[in-house]
């Protein structure tokens, strides 16, 4: 299956006892109940319920990592960590010791998913049934392509937002496609009362959509193809 | 995958928030209701600390203890024994501790000259 590098992936370690409940508090998906050996994605968002970043969690036992966009790691850091308080919450970036893959176009089965497993050095993150992430010591990756051209037609072919393209603070995540992330019984986080009420309402807004390249707004268009594209356009 | 955890890698620089020395005040409908909660026994206090979480990003969070691990601030009102996590203290400077008798969304309430903005219900605050 083909494997790209991402040079723009965070990798972060959050450790102590309050760990699960901090983030279940700021972030759109149920994490609290996450155990060892599962992963499970999160959307943190702000008060409009815009994108600060999305993250996949990997509970490792003692601690939990989390894989997310290194362009807007201060911002999230800076989110995180005002709110952090007396609780029991320690996080370091360890982006510079790891390297970040996607594996696309792979058939992961159903039981998979929601699970990693670490063979050698690499880290298998089953994130969905198409597509798993894949963390390596620095050096210690599989190999790769540095190139998103192919990854980027699949994505638009399988309707898969990205982190920079779609997954952005100019988006709140039902307009990108992250509907699933967005757990519809937990409780108050930031930017829940917004969501909870677009989906209410039935009323989401732009959503994510497989275009034709040459009969869109330019402006609307995310991901770019030759043909089709990905754009967030009025439903 | 290197978490780093084999040998020692500096946590990120967290944003540590002032210690400000916490003045507060309890309405007397807020006496009221705690005299009932406490009788005659003094010994418990009522801690007034601050979780992250809510749709404000911060939520009160108010408990009757008879001691507590976390660093706090001591405040005497009236006899009553109020502690305040000094973690929290910039955000709960200046604030108001009232009771409110309602059906719906009675309780004690925080009047808080610091939020900015606080969701529907109340509970948190931002």
């Amino acid at each position: 299956m083909p494997i790209v590098a991402l040079s723009d992936a965070s990798l972060t370690l959050w450790r102590g006892a309050d760990v699960l409940s901090f983030i279940d508090g700021l972030s759109t998906n149920r994490v609290a109940e996450l155990s060892k050996g599962q992963l499970i994605r999160t959307v943190f968002t702000d008060s409009n319920a815009k994108i600060i970043d999305c993250l996949t969690l990997f509970h490792m036992g003692d601690f939990v990592v989390a894989a997310g966009h290194l362009p807007v790691l201060d911002k999230l850091l800076n989110h995180t960590s005002r709110k952090i308080l007396g609780q029991d919450v320690e996080i370091t970036d360890i982006s510079q010791r790891n390297d970040l893959f996607i594996e696309f176009d792979c058939e992961n089965k159903a039981n998979e998913i929601g699970t990693f497993s670490s063979q050698g050095e690499i880290t298998r993150g089953n994130i969905a049934s198409n597509y798993s992430l894949l963390v390596a010591s620095k050096g210690n990756g599989p190999s790769s392509s540095d190139d998103f051209t192919e990854f980027n037609q699949w994505r638009i072919t399988n309707k898969v937002p990205w982190n920079g393209y779609e997954i952005t603070n100019s988006f709140h995540p039902f307009a990108c496609g992250l509907e699933e992330l967005v757990h519809q019984q937990k409780g108050c986080y930031i930017g829940q009362e917004i969501l909870a009420r677009m989906r209410s309402r039935g009323r989401q807004g732009k959503v994510l959509s497989q275009v034709e390249t040459m009969s869109c707004k330019p402006a609307n268009i995310t991901t770019k193809g030759d043909t089709q594209s990905l754009a967030i356009i009025r439903s | 995958m290197d978490c780093g955890t084999c040998d020692t890698v500096s946590p990120v620089q967290m944003v540590k928030p002032e210690v400000v020395d916490v003045a507060l005040t309890i309405s007397e409908s807020a006496k009221n209701m705690l005299s009932d909660a406490f009788g005659d026994d003094r010994s418990h206090a009522l801690l007034v600390g601050v979780l992250s979480g809510g749709c404000s990003g911060y939520m009160y969070d108010l408990q009757i203890v008879e001691s507590t691990d976390q660093d706090c601030q001591e405040i005497a009102i009236d006899g009553f024994r109020v502690l305040v996590p000094t973690a929290s203290s910039h955000l709960l400077d200046g604030i108001e501790i009232d009771y409110v008798e309602k059906l719906m969304g009675g309780g004690f309430k925080i009047n808080n000259p610091n939020a900015e903005s606080a969701c529907g219900c109340g509970e948190s605050f931002s």
